[in-house]
């Protein structure tokens, strides 16, 4: 761990010296394998500010981080009481929410810059572009809806933002954790970071990261879902083949 | 020790899969039943979605059925004719009941069917097997000996009146075959959506309705079974992708190890006490998932992802 800061610490060093990258990050790892004994994963994103964009030595600067997962439809149910019982009544369909979305700020995000600059770069929850389907075509989603939806994946952890924070080490050196939580989901996830000074946004860059099933988890999913009626069966085997044992030792 | 398990995409203890399994199972082999009313509404309460809980359920009670029935099929306790019949119309009502399943699914509602049909289905079964051993507790008490029933007028009116009669020689009975097969697609209704045999339906149905000897009744049940969990399980892996064969396995192993422990226990108990805590048991988890629909949740909203498989069409 240790020798992975020094060797970072020289990157970043090395970065600072160059005059056109005002901003190089890395992640400790850029692919994460669901495999069974997957519990979720901790990942540190590095990063090193050049002089070029910023002055880290004189100048106090910011640094904002947005993980953010593959979107896929999505859709949030409200529960009403019909004759006595709740059900669910009314539904939303978000066609494109991320499934993972994470914003990590060296301070809080309204001390960093106003609300209309994250805003035209889309930081933070109120300006993901969310968009709802309807009858009627697209649409603004309804504001409730939008809230419950951040709400019940901010309590799975695949939302987060005010959670996680930037530290500024040294030397415009910084580093962040990046949470996935077991439930995370699979696909190529864009790991942007922000550095913003006196209110505005100096550089920015982007990484890929990719979390997917590996090996045999991956293969039993594909099998589930390309070879439904033979995953099926295969079951059905298993399950006799395990109640036919059973029932062998049990007589025992 | 956490385990991913790939199909229902979520990290579980594996310890507390094999100890749900076998505390269902040491509960199952103490009552002598399945234990699938049981183990799907614990699973949804840890968390598995409950499509997943369902589907996968019916998928360890065709393994738990398998070592139950060898052991009856040993001692010939299972009419496999009757069991035919049964397993036909099973089979049509595990295929109407899952694509019941999927529709609702799609729509949302598929908790709720699962909850209401639980609610209804352990309700009254609970209900009549609290009064049923309660009534026979009393009546030990004062001494009463209920007059036996002769075997011919077991059998109400209408009943011969039905076509397609047919000769049952193990069970002793010659009904008309609609009977079987109507109880027999009841059950396997019941067991696509509730993730359950379906045998606290058709022991009482085969022994009530169909007038069968009680040597035949439990072997014979658990024969359907098989087959019907397992036709169940292939309908809802083609439907719905909801199988989870690890969990399954899981499950099962806890099962049959409770089961056997259990099965000891339940020996040294009293039948109709047994009965009587068997459906207090069956009403517990009646009035749990009652209570899940008409008490006002904490969390009104829920997310789901809307399913890009060609699930529903």
């Amino acid at each position: 761990m240790r020798a992975f800061y020094i060797s970072l610490l020289t990157a970043g060093l090395l970065a600072l010296s160059l005059p056109v990258s005002g901003l190089v990050t890395d992640l400790s790892n850029k692919r994460i394998e669901i495999r069974y004994s997957f519990d979720g994963a901790e990942l540190i994103l590095f990063g090193a500010v050049g002089s070029s964009a910023v002055d880290p030595v004189n100048d106090a600067f910011d640094v904002v981080v947005v993980v953010r997962g593959p979107e896929a439809a999505a859709v949030v149910r409200r529960k009403d009481k019909v004759g006595g019982i709740w059900l669910n009544n009314a539904e939303l369909v978000f066609p494109a929410a991320p499934g993972y979305y994470a914003v990590a700020a060296s301070r809080a995000l309204a001390d960093i810059a106003q609300p209309t600059v994250f805003a035209s770069y889309g930081i933070g929850f109120d300006n993901l572009p969310l968009i709802a389907r309807s009858e009627l075509g697209l649409l603004k989603p309804d504001a409730e809806f939008r809230t419950a939806l951040y709400r019940l994946r901010e309590s799975e952890n695949l939302y987060r933002q005010e959670l996680d924070s930037v530290s500024l080490v040294a030397e415009g050196l910084f580093r962040t954790d990046v949470y996935l939580p077991a439930n995370v989901p699979v696909g190529e996830f864009l790991v942007e970071t922000f550095v913003f000074q006196e209110g505005s946004l100096k550089a920015r860059n982007r990484i890929r990261l990719h979390v997917d099933k590996e090996g045999f988890e991956r293969a039993a999913y594909d099998f589930a879902h390309q070879f439904p009626l033979l995953y099926g069966l295969t079951a059905v085997l298993v399950a006799l083949g395990a109640g036919w044992l059973a029932g062998i030792l049990g007589k025992k | 020790m956490p385990l991913y398990l790939p199909i229902a995409e979520l990290s579980m203890d594996v310890f507390l899969v094999i100890g749900m399994g076998a505390i269902v199972g040491f509960l199952s082999g103490m009552f002598g039943v399945g234990g699938g009313f049981l183990m799907t509404p614990i699973l949804i309460f840890v968390g598995v979605p409950p499509a997943v809980a369902v589907a996968t359920e019916s998928n360890e009670i065709t393994a738990a059925s398998v070592s139950g029935a060898l052991a009856h099929w040993r001692r010939q306790g299972i009419d496999i004719k009757m069991g035919s019949v049964l397993i036909v119309g099973g089979a049509v009502g595990s295929f109407f009941g899952a694509q019941v399943f999927t529709y609702l699914k799609s729509l949302g509602q598929v908790d709720l069917m699962i909850s209401l049909a639980y609610v209804v289905f352990l309700g009254s079964v609970g209900g009549l097997m609290l009064w049923e051993s309660v009534r026979a507790i009393l009546r030990e008490r004062r001494g009463y000996v209920a007059p036996r029933i002769p075997r011919e007028d077991r059998h109400k009116a209408w009943i011969h009146v039905l076509p397609f009669k047919m000769r049952f020689r193990k069970s002793k009975l010659y009904i008309s075959a609609l009977l079987p097969l109507f109880i027999g697609m009841v059950v396997g209704v019941l067991a696509a959506i509730m993730g359950v045999g379906g045998g606290f339906v058709m022991v009482p149905a085969m022994i009530y309705i169909l007038g069968m000897p009680t040597n035949v009744v439990v072997g014979t049940s658990l024969f359907q079974i098989i087959f019907v969990t397992a036709l169940t399980t292939v309908f809802h892996s083609v439907n719905t992708q909801t199988v989870d064969i690890f969990l399954a396995v899981l499950l099962l192993i806890g099962a049959v190890v409770g089961a056997q422990v259990g099965a000891r226990v339940g020996f040294k108990l009293n039948g109709e006490r047994l009965r009587a805590l068997l459906a207090l048991l069956v009403l517990l988890v009646c009035v749990k998932m009652g209570f899940g629909l008409v008490l006002e949740p904490a969390e009104l909203y829920s997310v789901s992802e809307v399913a890009t498989v060609g699930a529903n069409h």
